[in-house]
């Protein structure tokens, strides 16, 4: 016992007499005598004046108290007294050489106490002196020894959050003066450098037979991932240990302790940050090995939630994890559990509806993947399994109104059914060859990654290299840029050549009662489209004419098929519609309008009635009238300045918006002005109502053939656009606070309709009408509705599943409380209120 | 994006029947001058600068014009009529009185061709009594230098085209038949140098390049067909260019050898490239069957005009390609 204690009064006795001269003394030597008692404790070798027992009691008990003693008086005047020299190798040699953990620890105290001041800056050079001189791989590696430091979890715990959180606590402390080195961007890199360093040595204890522990290495892994700094963390680390696992058996063994030892609650974040890490699936199964098997956490993230619940990894994570969990046979039941939980995900009608875009489409690529990497044992036990998920999925997917949807619901649908190998028999859909069908596509086809790992190891020359061959690129490329242009043809630029047509040998007809009979009753080919053609033109040319068979000559029209397939027939069409809906405007619209919802009309003619009602509106609400129909006599084929046929595409009233937009925003530079355009009346304001209204009845009133509310969301979706559109238009027209109290009562019902489309629809309606009602309308007339109507679209433009719909949402937002704003500012108005 | 296609510069109205023929002479006097002859039997001599008609000339008894020129070194109007004739007109100092007159004795529509041996002498080929038969006389003398019968039936001679070549001693012939023949004739020799089947139908027009010794013919059917001749003087058949309509009533080089015109029977001229027919422009303007199209022989070229006459009594002109590669 005595010769335990011994020693320990001896230091305790030489620390207190140093520490008291340190305070005392006014002699040089006398300082720089006590400074070289204390560090002679910490040098080792033959040559050191102290015993190794006293050493280990200075490094257990004192060195702590010493370090702090010396940056508590680090202002004092024997301090500066010191030569920089001296300075040096006794006061910041004490730092560098003492155990790495105590040091660390006293100088993040220290920083954080003083303030800014040279002794921060000095504490700052050491603590930088300290990172450079690798003190930090031999703090990991000091605990990851069998004879760590014995010490309290609360202080393994400051410890580790010192390490982790060092740029912040620096940043927080030295605001911009802070050193690169201590920036995120080169400290994470540098730890992930030293605990590199730690894991070869332990690999070499481990050959050399010493038993070695990872869990302080592990859980500072694991802590520098819970904070986010994952990216540039395992950018470093990941490559590295994929290359020396490649090879070493106990490296990878190191590898797999290293994430078996990582705290449960800290899992997550180390695996989803490895994954986008490594290179490959391969590299994966090499770091982590079965992970996936004996940790319960690590296969629910990978499994389920990184698959299932998030979906912002691009295709090489899915690739990645897929690859992974299929590369080793003991991991193949899970791919198969996988596979089903995906194919249930990607099947279910209710997700197909109510998650966004972004996530079914995350869901089909997982499930096309882990498909395209099954063998032909595990197909056929999954068959049955698979067929239903693609039946059914199949059938939510086609019955979305989105066209990506139905898109994707195709692609699945063929490479499932060529993959299951139904009697030979593989679905074979058209769709239009996109670039999100091309990925899905390809997903089918495995990737062959031959990892180019080895090169990693030089990456350093690889630039140098590429900017070697680029010129040389460069210049085969404009080398072979002049072909042989010398024809003398090749410089004459053709102009248009569209217009040039068949040329028919009947004459058009050229009054419009010849049209309509033909129309009507006529079985020649030619005849019927030389009316079809002459009708739009004719209407316009004639307005009273037109006046006298204008509804009959609509429900002709209405009524038509493309029975001798026509070019553009649709556009055609519905020009001629237009027209008469344009000169005729308050009966045609009466007989569309109640059309609208009669019995035995299809989709495509209901459409068609909405189709024809708003571009008619829009033609009416034109204030350029003329020059239009000026245009269109002269152009012999009317259907050159016809806008393309919109069809399912919902883009031209976005642009209408857009405008709208755009001419709210006040620009202040706006250079010359244009001439005031001639005003003209708008000859939709009287008519609002005739197009608006009639709509409104009846819809919620299902037949046999039509069910608005029901299974039509289509119809319903596009009746709502155009009855916003409607609104739009009426800006300005006095009935327009009339029809934004109408709109806003009949939307209210189908608000959180479950089909997107009629939700946009919804919006865009709500949007329209805050443009349209002026700001006084709409507090004194629409006052009660606004409060519902704004804490919905809070609801929606933060919830909604889809992008479109949240950004119209807060679009309306901000139209709304614009005209608020501007209203309840207005002092007149206020007035009118009270 | 290409070029929307392009308009007329003006129009010229008022010819009073359908334009069958047209001709510029816009290098010799101070007036830019377009000749037409119209299905009436008037020829109309425009002034390009003032737009108008500057004379009517009444000739052929009211007989549908079908060929106007003008012999370039003897200030000489020539014209050839449906009456059989053809007139040689003096037109100077105000005078419009037909100088001379030869009887051709054809029925059909080949119009003649000229062409300028030496100053003041031009050989004439034109059609002759019989359906098959070429004759060419010299002018002014006008003695008969030959007949041009083929042996085998090819039907009606349907045009003619006379010209030079620079290497051989005496003129050539290319004459295309009823039944789409093309035939190579060398009119001193007055022997078939070459024979081709370019159409099926009828050959309706042709034209020849001299200096490219390149040719195109087209005919009532939807095919223009180009064809060159080799140093053994064969005619060799080329590519085929497509219509969208079918019927081309003329076929004109420009002067400069870049440009092609068809008038075409689908009431447009169509413009291509001569060198590789590229399609250039479809010159949209007239509402009934164009039936002649001609270049303008300005001397500066950014003057140059296409004009196009046609049924509807209507002559268009065009300026088109006249500045180089970006504007035209």
């Amino acid at each position: 016992m005595e010769t335990h204690t011994e020693p320990n009064i001896e230091v305790r006795l030489a620390v207190a007499q140093s520490f008291r001269t340190l305070n005392t003394a006014t002699d040089n030597k006398d300082i720089i005598a006590a400074l070289q008692t204390l560090s002679s404790y910490l040098n080792e070798g033959p040559e050191s004046k102290t015993t190794s027992p006293q050493r280990a009691e200075f490094r257990r008990a004192h060195f702590t108290r010493s370090l702090q003693f010396l940056v508590s008086n680090i202002q004092a005047d024997w301090v500066h007294g010191l030569t920089a020299a001296q300075r040096t190798e006794l006061w910041d040699g004490l730092f560098l050489k003492g155990p790495p953990e105590q040091t660390l620890l006293v100088l993040m105290d220290g920083i954080g106490e003083l303030s800014a001041s040279a002794a921060l800056d000095h504490l700052v050079s050491i603590t930088e002196k300290f990172l450079q001189s690798h003190r930090l791989a031999d703090l990991l590696w000091s605990y990851s020894q069998q004879t760590a430091p014995s010490d309290s979890p609360q202080l393994r715990e400051t410890l580790l959050g010192r390490i982790v959180s060092l740029p912040d606590l620096t940043a927080n402390k030295l605001r911009l003066n802070n050193k690169p080195l201590f920036l995120p961007q080169q400290y994470y890199p540098l730890l992930a450098t030293e605990m590199l360093t730690t894991l070869e040595r332990t690999c070499k204890a481990l050959k050399g037979g010493t038993d070695c522990s990872l869990t302080f290495v592990a859980q500072t892994l694991g802590k520098v991932c819970i904070q986010g700094h994952s990216g540039l963390f395992l950018a470093v680390l990941a490559p590295r240990l994929s290359v020396c696992s490649r090879s070493d058996m106990v490296w990878q063994r190191v590898c797999w302790k290293l994430f078996e030892n990582v705290p449960q609650r800290w899992v997550e974040s180390v695996l989803t940050g490895l994954v986008q890490a490594v290179s490959g699936p391969a590299a994966l199964g090499r770091i982590i090995g079965n992970l996936v098997l004996t940790n319960k956490k690590a296969q629910f993230v990978i499994t389920h939630k990184l698959l299932l619940l998030q979906y912002k990894y691009e295709t090489r994570i899915l690739r990645i994890i897929l690859g992974y969990l299929a590369a080793d046979k003991d991991r193949r039941p899970l791919l198969i559990q996988v596979l089903r939980s995906v194919s249930q995900a990607w099947a279910n009608p209710s997700a197909v509806k109510h998650t966004s875009l972004e996530q079914q489409l995350y869901v089909s690529k997982a499930l096309l993947l882990s498909v395209s990497l099954l063998n032909k044992s595990e197909l056929q036990e999954l068959h049955s399994d698979l067929l239903q998920c693609m039946l059914g999925g199949m059938q939510s997917h086609l019955d979305s109104s989105v066209v990506r949807i139905r898109h994707v619901g195709m692609v699945v649908g063929e490479c499932l059914s060529s993959r299951l190998d139904i009697g030979g028999a593989a679905l074979k859909f058209e769709y239009d060859q996109d670039e999100e069908t091309q990925e899905l596509l390809s997903l089918m086809t495995p990737v062959t990654d031959d990892e180019p790992e080895a090169e990693l190891v030089n990456v350093i020359d690889s630039p140098q290299e590429k900017t070697e061959t680029t010129p040389h690129a460069e210049k085969e490329t404009q080398k072979t840029d002049p072909d042989s242009d010398l024809d003398s043809d090749d410089e004459l630029t053709p102009y248009d050549m569209s217009a040039d047509q068949e040329l028919n040998k009947a004459s058009p007809p050229r009054y419009l009662r010849d049209c309509l009979e033909s129309l009507m009753s006529s079985d020649d080919p030619v005849r019927v489209e030389l009316s079809l053609r002459a009708v739009e033109g004719l209407v316009r040319k004639n307005a009273f004419a037109a006046r006298e068979i204008s509804v009959q000559l609509t429900k002709v029209l209405l009524h038509m098929e493309d029975k001798y397939s026509i070019s553009s027939f649709l556009n055609l069409r519905q020009a001629a519609m237009v027209a008469l809906a344009v000169t005729d405007t308050v009966p045609v619209t009466q007989y569309l309008t109640a059309e609208f919802y009669s019995l035995n009309y299809s989709l495509r003619q209901r459409l068609d009635i909405l189709e024809v009602l708003s571009l008619a509106a829009q033609e009416l609400s034109k204030p350029n009238k003329e020059t239009r129909e000026r245009c269109s006599l002269i152009s012999n084929s009317a259907s050159t300045d016809l806008t393309p046929y919109p069809g399912d595409n919902p883009v031209h009233w976005r642009q209408e918006v857009e405008k709208r937009i755009q001419s709210k925003t006040r620009r202040l530079s706006k250079g010359v002005t244009k001439p005031p355009a001639k005003a003209t009346p708008n000859r939709y304001a009287p008519v609002a109502g005739h197009f608006f209204f009639p709509l409104l009845r009846n819809y919620d009133k299902p037949q046999m053939t039509f069910d608005l509310l029901g299974s039509d969301h289509l119809v319903l979706g596009r009746l709502i656009h155009t009855l916003g559109l409607f609104m739009h238009l009426a800006v300005n027209a006095p009935v327009a606070a009339l029809m934004g109290r109408a709109l806003l009562d009949f939307v209210w019902a189908v608000r959180y309709h479950v089909d997107q489309m009629v939700r946009r629809g919804v919006l865009f309606a709500v949007c329209s009408v805050f443009l349209s009602v002026n700001s006084q309308n709409l507090l004194v007339d629409l006052s009660d509705q606004l409060f519902e109507t704004r804490t919905w679209l809070a609801d929606v433009a933060e919830r909604d599943t889809d992008a479109d719909c949240r950004s119209l949402a807060v679009q309306s937002l901000v139209l709304m409380d614009q005209s608020l704003k501007k209203q309840l500012q207005d002092p007149q108005a206020l007035r009118m209120e009270s | 994006m290409s070029r929307p296609a392009p308009t007329p510069v003006y129009t010229l109205r008022g010819a009073g029947g359908p334009l069958n023929t047209l001709h510029f002479s816009c290098n010799g006097g101070d007036t830019p001058l377009l000749y037409s002859g119209s299905g009436k039997g008037s020829i109309h001599i425009w002034n390009l600068n003032t737009r108008r008609a500057e004379r009517i000339v009444e000739g052929h008894s009211g007989n549908s014009i079908i060929w106007v020129s003008t012999l370039q070194t003897t200030d000489t109007l020539i014209s050839q009529g449906r009456d059989m004739q053809v007139c040689l007109w003096d037109l100077s100092e105000g005078r419009s009185e037909v100088a001379d007159s030869v009887w051709t004795g054809s029925v059909g529509f080949c119009q003649c061709s000229v062409l300028e041996t030496s100053p003041g002498n031009h050989l004439l080929a034109f059609p002759g009594q019989q359906t098959e038969e070429i004759k060419i006389i010299e002018l002014p003398s006008k003695t008969l230098v030959c007949t041009l019968v083929p042996d085998t039936k090819m039907g009606m001679v349907m045009c003619v085209k006379l010209w030079q070549p620079d290497s051989g001693p005496g003129p050539l012939l290319v004459a295309g038949y009823e039944d789409g023949s093309l035939l190579l004739w060398d009119v001193t020799q007055r022997s078939i140098l070459s024979q081709t089947k370019a159409h099926p139908e009828p050959v309706m027009c042709l034209t020849f390049d001299p200096e490219r010794l390149r040719g195109i013919s087209g005919s009532s059917e939807k095919n223009l067909a180009s064809w060159t001749l080799d140093r053994q003087n064969n005619l060799q058949l080329q590519d085929n260019v497509t219509l969208v309509n079918p019927g081309v009533s003329q076929l004109c080089i420009r002067g400069d050898g870049k440009l092609l015109a068809s008038a075409g029977w689908d009431h447009r001229v169509r413009v291509f490239g001569w060198k590789r027919l590229k399609p250039l422009a479809v010159l949209q303007y007239h509402t009934d069957m164009v039936q002649s199209v001609a270049f303008s022989d300005h001397q500066d070229p950014r003057e140059r005009l296409l004009a196009a006459g046609s049924k509807d009594q209507r002559i268009s002109l065009w300026s088109i390609y006249n500045e180089g590669a970006d504007t035209g």
